[in-house]
């Protein structure tokens, strides 16, 4: 089948096919109203003995349709009964002898088709959402829509639609195909009792218990009445709009609501203590308490000790410094609002976060005023997006994103209209050309390898601390210890209701997990093995108040994070337009006339920062706590809310989120109290400081020559720093301090190179050579004595060049996998790639004189590469979506024709004398890679400069 | 939403009233009609917010409207989807189309930078289109539960609460005392803010679709002709009072008893009155015809007198507050997204200054003394001004001041309900002299009665009459069938 989305007359064929034996059976998902939960747990026992009779009788599909709904009929939940048939049929063994359809007026959106699949569904016919959109286009909705002139076509581009929806789905999971989603159930649940899991989604995570099958009839009722009133002038004439997205009296309850949001706000304006506590006390009584998990919690005085004055506690001053904004980058948000949090949080001493968009180097110079528009902690995203030695060095925390815990899997998406001149100038790419994280960093595969990027950022800037972003889902205690085990200093564990307005639908209502359960388990698993005092443990998502911060710390958090509130401090008003560039408050949009209408100030943040450490005073005084450190991990003083009355809140067990984990014996501490012992004494690196010492202090050129192991890793990057710290954005001039090494060198060689270092290796070099290249130059040959053909052997690692910003290199020899990945302005030669070359490419130039692997220049979207292609071989193994391949034409002559000079003259390359020595045939030889909106922009360029 | 960058594109174009010069001849509506090209592009600068603060409390709107979506339907055309919207939330729209203040607008995200979206426009239009094209039927419900509820008192809580009771087909009976339905809606806006016959096509509308209405009866403690309010609770499953805030605030100063000093809803009223019954021609209204006018009190009832006075054709005219002028943008103890306390021209205001050169209002005065004539009837006003302190004010001595005046309006506002029904019937009242029954409950102290709108929360707008009348009908459903959909 090629499609898991079935028409309707493909759903009427399988349901009525008898083909070769093929037959398949109805089975009616509907019960009888009236009949509560007897009547739904029997109605799923029905189906499945349905399904198991369907099978003997020899039946090779069958068909769960809920098309008998009545008024007298209720249909089950279809994902109740998919799941409910597809476990049965595995406990008997029988799964794999059907097939399993649903017809279901259900299902609709890209969430429930994934999970349909995902708990076992071969084919869903959703005929209603198809109805529901052939009504709207006979209403005249989808009249600008040309491509729809039938209701065949509304068919096909729904069915094209979910399809593009699913496989986003199944690649943020790292799923490739289908039939490997199929039934994979890569879900967890929150808040639904065992006894449905047991029957329905067996094995599936559901820490919390909660519905049960009395709580799901019950709704499943409610929603039959509304379409089949028992009073017919009850009948609604128009839909209500349940406020999913947007915020609607009555509907979903969100937490940002007009109340909270204008008490904040005049809170911090006016430095109004009242608007404060009437912002406090409705979003931990009403939003807090009917939206999160710490919001069914309560305090237990007493319990850690009696009341102490308020006096005692650790001063507001000290508080603050453990707050942090979030990961929002420049770009995603203006200009005016990401400097206007750096310097709130400078003034506190806290930290704000660049995001991954990188950070514009005029703001590491303080202003006149004694303001610092620097962000403490710079991110480390999987895009590097201007992550240059100086970004590096001037920060005081480096932090590794490996999740957004409001849309885990998925990276940063910048579209192209927020793309402006500067943006594009920060992050090393092109105007007007929409920016995607890859999903993955490049350079981790393996925890070895976030160790490794762990020791490089270390050695980047020795003074930073190294922080790791995880989110809450089930596992991430287990990645936590990995994680700490590899040397971070710092854990974020993100919870999956922030996030901004650009993230996609099926992300905002489906991904991620609170973070309640994830600092839990991490807190919990470091405790217990005993590697909990070496990180400190940070953890954000929606946390607004002190009594917020308390349940966090109480739960095993030292430090928050905090994004949307102090947004909506700064103007923010929750328009969930981030994605459109039309912001009118000037905060998400890169629109020069809408930033104008920016109005927030550092103070607003600082107020609110200053309000929220008083709560959460008050509460450590209550609780008997004098300092932050004392909680931390003291979920002993928190209760389950008894006094709770929503009516689906009573199955809900917290006991797992409140129990205390057993301290091993010599236990080290419960929060971050021990460094870690990263060795950067034992670098190579050491010694280079030393003997690059004239060019440190006066910029005298120094010649360095020393043999290379490859237990040297990061060589030169400690240097960079060096060289960063003290000369600033231009460094220093090229080949001031060469170094010249000779052996194996190891992983890492050359990561974050700074502009007038050259690293000449004759040799060879492990992974991740180049790694951040930033303006210095890295030229690796065999050894000279070699007799083999260097063209033809691997010379340099994987992930070579990866983020790499500017700077030179050149390889006599073949660079194995993902060469160039995400680089932004590097120039690099080699002689022969391995797969996925040139990926996400959006600057800088590529030679290659050699075969490449393949899916080369996937993503490319800026900067040229050139191949030499004798055999014309390459456009099989280039990955063409984004990229035209040109011929070479006399205007990039020079600039290919020195780069090959260039390499010849630094690593004697055979390859390249010869194709010199030929070059008006060799020319023809080559083939340009050119990204088409690169081409684009630079054809507009070139018309703007000819006009002008 | 209707166009992402509409808010960027068009500027705000409010629809302009008739010119004050021709407008000031007649009694007929202020507005000019409907120009939907102009409008669509209004429509068009909705941001269609995450949160739209204009549609809820406590600053957008008491009836919770569906602004952003309503906005977006007009801007692409869709006339009929807008009205169901509209009627989704709002039984009146033709109402506070005209006459609500449009704490909406002053809520609307776009007002934190720019104009705000001229929403109350766009539900005048979508209301109007919806008569003329003959979409507003009667609705009548498809089968009646037998119970029956009297509701006293027909203006706006009164006729919301009927016609939601009536729509999931209770009985309603509908007391009103004056003679004709309306209420507050009929004799306290004067024609040209709100044309009776808008009313009465609404009334109309709400008799065909089986709500009774009985006009003329007074419904009380018996004495004076008034129905006994007791009667009522015998004859229905509820009974629900509707009665408004009529006492109005006195001015209790020497000469206060002198002839030609009057509380604004009996010139109103009496205006109305005639106009409707004969076109003035019967002489029964209070006359401002070149007369020297007073107005004391700056709300809206005051500037209704304003228009009314001229419209009679008064000699000159002064209205007095005793509140500081408002500054001309919000202060700064006044953010968004709160009511705008700003100094704003309303119709009145600008046909005085059409009339006698100058803005009639003088702000932070206060009424010292009536002067008699020497026949017991006014002839001037001495007043003194005021500065406040500590939110209270302090009179500047040496300030003191006449005014000629022949007429005297009073329109500083309403105390609160008149209590002869609720005693009959046993309410309580709470401090401030209203009915005591809790906000989303509705329910007085008295088993069966219900009270909403200004009987029970004091002076307040017409649009939160409605939604008290609307939430009171969800309340007395409860009641009587023991559980209910109404919103």
């Amino acid at each position: 089948m090629p499609h898991p989305i079935l028409s309707n007359e493909e759903a009427a064929a399988l349901k009525h096919i008898d083909h070769r034996g093929w037959t398949s059976k109805v089975i009616d998902i509907t019960y009888e109203k009236g009949t509560g939960e007897a009547g739904l747990r029997g109605a799923l026992k029905r189906i499945c003995d349905e399904a198991m009779a369907a099978i003997d009788a020899g039946a090779s599909l069958v068909v769960l349709s809920d098309r008998a709904v009545s008024a007298e009929r209720i249909p089950v939940s279809t994902l109740l009964a998919t799941g409910a048939v597809h476990h049965h049929l595995i406990k008997a063994h029988a799964r794999t002898r059907i097939g399993l359809v649903v017809e279901t007026g259900e299902a609709r959106e890209v969430h429930h088709l994934c999970l349909l699949v995902g708990y076992g569904a071969d084919a869903i016919n959703p005929y209603l959402a198809f109805e529901a959109l052939w009504q709207a286009r006979q209403d005249g909705l989808l009249d600008d829509a040309p491509h729809i002139q039938s209701d065949d076509d509304v068919v096909a581009a729904y069915r094209k639609g979910t399809a593009k929806g699913l496989l986003k789905v199944m690649a943020k999971m790292g799923i490739s195909t289908l039939q490997s989603y199929k039934g994979a159930q890569i879900f967890e649940a929150v808040g639904l009792a065992s006894s449905v899991v047991d029957l329905c989604f067996s094995g599936t995570t559901s820490r919390i218990e909660g519905a049960d099958f009395a709580v799901l009839a019950e709704e499943m009722g409610r929603r039959h009445a509304l379409a089949y009133p028992e009073r017919e002038s009850q009948r609604i004439p128009v839909l209500n709009n349940p406020g999913e997205f947007h915020w609607r009296r009555g509907g979903d309850r969100h937490m940002w609501d007009p109340i909270a949001i204008a008490d904040l706000q005049v809170a911090v304006r006016s430095q109004s203590e009242d608007a404060y506590w009437r912002f406090s006390k409705y979003t931990n009584e009403v939003a807090t308490r009917e939206a999160t998990l710490r919001g069914l919690l309560q305090f237990k005085p007493g319990v850690a000790g009696p009341a102490v004055p308020l006096d005692e506690v650790e001063s507001e001053k000290d508080i603050v410094k453990r707050f942090a904004t979030g990961a929002m980058s420049y770009g995603s948000i203006s200009a005016e609002a990401h400097e206007t949090l750096a310097i709130a949080m400078n003034r506190l001493g806290g930290k704000s976060n660049t995001g991954e968009g990188g950070e514009d180097p005029a703001r590491w110079t303080p202003e006149p005023n004694g303001d610092s528009k620097r962000s403490a902690i710079k991110q480390v995203a999987s895009g590097r997006f201007g992550v240059t030695i100086q970004y590096l060095t001037n920060a005081d925390e480096l932090q590794i994103k490996i999740i957004q815990g409001a849309k885990p899997g998925e990276g940063g998406e910048l579209p192209g209209g927020k793309v402006d001149e500067i943006i594009a100038a920060v992050r090393h790419s092109t105007p007007g050309v929409g920016l995607i994280s890859p999903p993955p960093h490049h350079d981790i595969y393996s925890i070895e390898d976030m160790a490794q990027l762990i020791h490089d950022l270390k050695n980047a800037n020795p003074s930073a601390r190294i922080s790791v972003k995880l989110g809450a889902e089930i596992g991430c205690g287990t990645v936590a210890a990995g994680v700490t085990k590899a040397k971070a200093d710092h854990l974020v564990i993100a919870g999956h209701d922030g996030g901004t307005g650009a993230s996609p639908l099926t992300s905002i209502k489906h991904a991620g997990l609170p973070w309640e359960l994830g600092v839990v388990e991490t807190h919990h698993t470091l405790v217990m093995n005993n590697l909990r005092s070496r990180v400190v443990l940070q953890t954000d998502g929606q946390l607004k108040t002190g009594r917020d911060v308390a349940i966090a710390a109480l739960l095993g958090a030292e430090e928050f994070g905090f994004a949307t509130a102090p947004l909506v401090a700064l103007g923010c008003i929750m328009m969930r337009k981030c994605h459109l560039n039309t912001c009118p408050v000037g905060v998400a949009t890169q629109d020069p006339e809408l930033r104008k209408k920016f109005q927030g100030q550092p103070e607003h943040v600082v107020n609110y920062f200053f309000l929220i450490a008083k709560e959460l005073r008050q509460i450590m005084a209550e609780l008997g706590f004098r300092s932050i450190t004392e909680m931390v991990g003291r979920s002993d003083c928190l209760n389950f809310d008894q006094a709770l009355t929503q009516w689906k809140a009573k199955g809900i067990d917290l006991s797992a989120l409140l129990a205390r984990p057993e301290e091993p014996e010599g236990f080290l501490g419960r929060y971050g109290s021990d460094a870690q012992d990263h060795e950067l004494e034992k670098a190579l690196d050491k010694k280079l400081i030393a003997l690059a010492q004239p060019a440190l202090d006066q910029q005298v050129p120094v010649n360095i020559e020393l043999p290379v192991v490859n237990t040297n890793r990061v060589v030169g990057t400690m240097l960079s720093h060096e060289v960063a710290k003290r000369f600033g954005a231009d460094m220093l001039e090229e080949d001031t301090i060469t170094v010249r090494l000779t052996g194996s060198a190891g992983q890492s060689l050359g990561a974050f190179l700074a502009r007038g270092i050259t690293l000449e290796v004759e040799g060879d070099a492990n992974d991740f050579v180049g790694k951040g290249l930033s303006g210095g130059k890295v030229i690796v040959y065999p050894p000279k004595v070699s007799p083999f053909k260097a063209e033809e052997n691997i010379l340099v690692g994987n992930v070579c060049l990866y983020g790499a910003t500017s700077g030179e290199a050149y390889f006599r020899g073949i660079a194995a996998e993902r060469f160039c990945v995400r680089n932004s302005g590097a120039t690099a030669v080699v002689e022969g790639v391995g797969d996925h070359g040139l990926e996400y490419m959006t600057g800088g130039r590529a030679v290659i004189l050699g075969p490449t692997g393949r899916n080369c220049a996937a993503g490319m979207s800026g900067g040229i590469a050139y191949i030499w292609d004798p055999k014309g071989a390459f456009p099989g193994n280039c990955n063409q979506e984004m990229v035209d391949l040109d011929p070479v034409t006399t205007d990039d002559d020079a600039e290919l024709r020195s780069l090959i000079e260039k390499h010849q003259h630094y690593t004697g390359s055979t390859v390249a004398e010869a194709l010199l020595a030929r070059w008006e045939s060799a020319r023809s030889e080559f083939v340009k890679v050119m990204p088409r909106d690169y081409k684009r922009v630079l054809e507009a360029r070139a018309k703007a400069a000819s006009a002008a | 939403m209707g166009k992402p960058t509409g808010f960027q594109e068009f500027p705000r174009q409010a629809a302009p009233y008739r010119p004050a010069e021709v407008r000031m001849l007649d009694y007929e509506e202020i507005f000019t009609p409907r120009d939907e090209a102009r409008l669509t592009t209004q429509g068009a600068r909705c941001m269609d917010c995450g949160v739209p603060f204009c549609q809820s409390e406590p600053h957008g709107c008491p009836v919770y409207n569906l602004i952003p979506e309503w906005n977006d339907l007009v801007y692409q055309g869709r006339w009929r989807d807008a009205l169901d919207r509209l009627l989704k939330t709002n039984n009146f729209p033709e109402f506070t189309g005209r006459v609500c203040p449009a704490p909406c607008e002053g809520a609307c995200v776009l007002g934190i930078t720019d104009p705000a979206v001229t929403i109350k426009n766009i539900e005048h239009a979508i209301i109007e289109r919806g008569f003329e094209e003959g979409w507003m039927t009667p609705k009548v419900p498809s089968r009646r539960t037998g119970k029956r509820v009297a509701v006293v008192g027909s203006g706006p809580a009164g006729l919301a609460a009927a016609a939601q009771l009536n729509s999931v087909g209770h009985q309603v009976v509908v007391y009103e005392r004056a003679d004709r339905v309306g209420g507050l809606l009929t004799y306290g806006i004067p024609n040209m803010k709100l044309g009776k016959d808008v009313v009465q096509r609404r009334v109309d509308l709400m008799a065909a679709e089986g709500i009774e209405f009985i006009t003329g009866v007074a419904v009380g403690n018996g004495e004076q002709g008034s129905t006994d309010a007791q009667e009522l609770l015998d004859a229905f499953d509820a009974v629900l009072l509707t009665t408004g805030a009529t006492l109005p605030r006195d001015l209790p100063i020497e000469g206060r008893a002198l002839e030609g000093v009057h509380f604004a809803m009996d010139f109103l009223t009496a205006n109305t009155k005639s106009l409707l019954d004969s076109k003035h021609d019967d002489g029964a209204y209070i006359s401002a015809k070149d007369k020297h006018v007073i107005v004391i009190g700056g709300g809206d009832t005051g500037t209704d007198c304003i228009g009314t006075s001229l419209r009679h054709g008064c000699a000159s005219l002064v209205n007095f507050e005793i509140m500081p002028q408002p500054p001309e943008g919000r202060a700064d103890g006044n953010p968004w997204p709160e009511w705008p306390r700003i100094f704003r021209v309303d119709y009145g205001h600008e046909e005085a200054a059409k009339r006698f050169g100058d803005d009639p209002r003088v702000y932070a005065i206060s009424g010292k003394r009536f002067i008699d004539n020497g026949n017991g009837h006014v002839s001037a006003l001495e007043t003194i001004e005021v500065q406040w302190v500590n939110g209270r004010p302090e009179e500047i001595p040496g300030t003191e001041k006449i005014w000629p005046a022949d007429l005297v309006l009073l329109s500083m506002g309403f105390l609160g309900p008149e209590a002869s029904v609720g005693e009959t019937l046993g309410v309580e009242f709470d401090a401030r002299s209203n009915f005591a029954a809790d906000f989303g409950q509705y329910r007085t102290a008295q088993e069966k009665v219900f009270a909403a709108g200004d009987c029970r929360r004091g002076q307040s707008l017409v649009v939160r009459a409605i939604n008290e009348g609307r939430e009171s009908a969800r309340e007395i459903d409860r009641f009587l069938m023991g559980e209910t959909t109404l919103p």
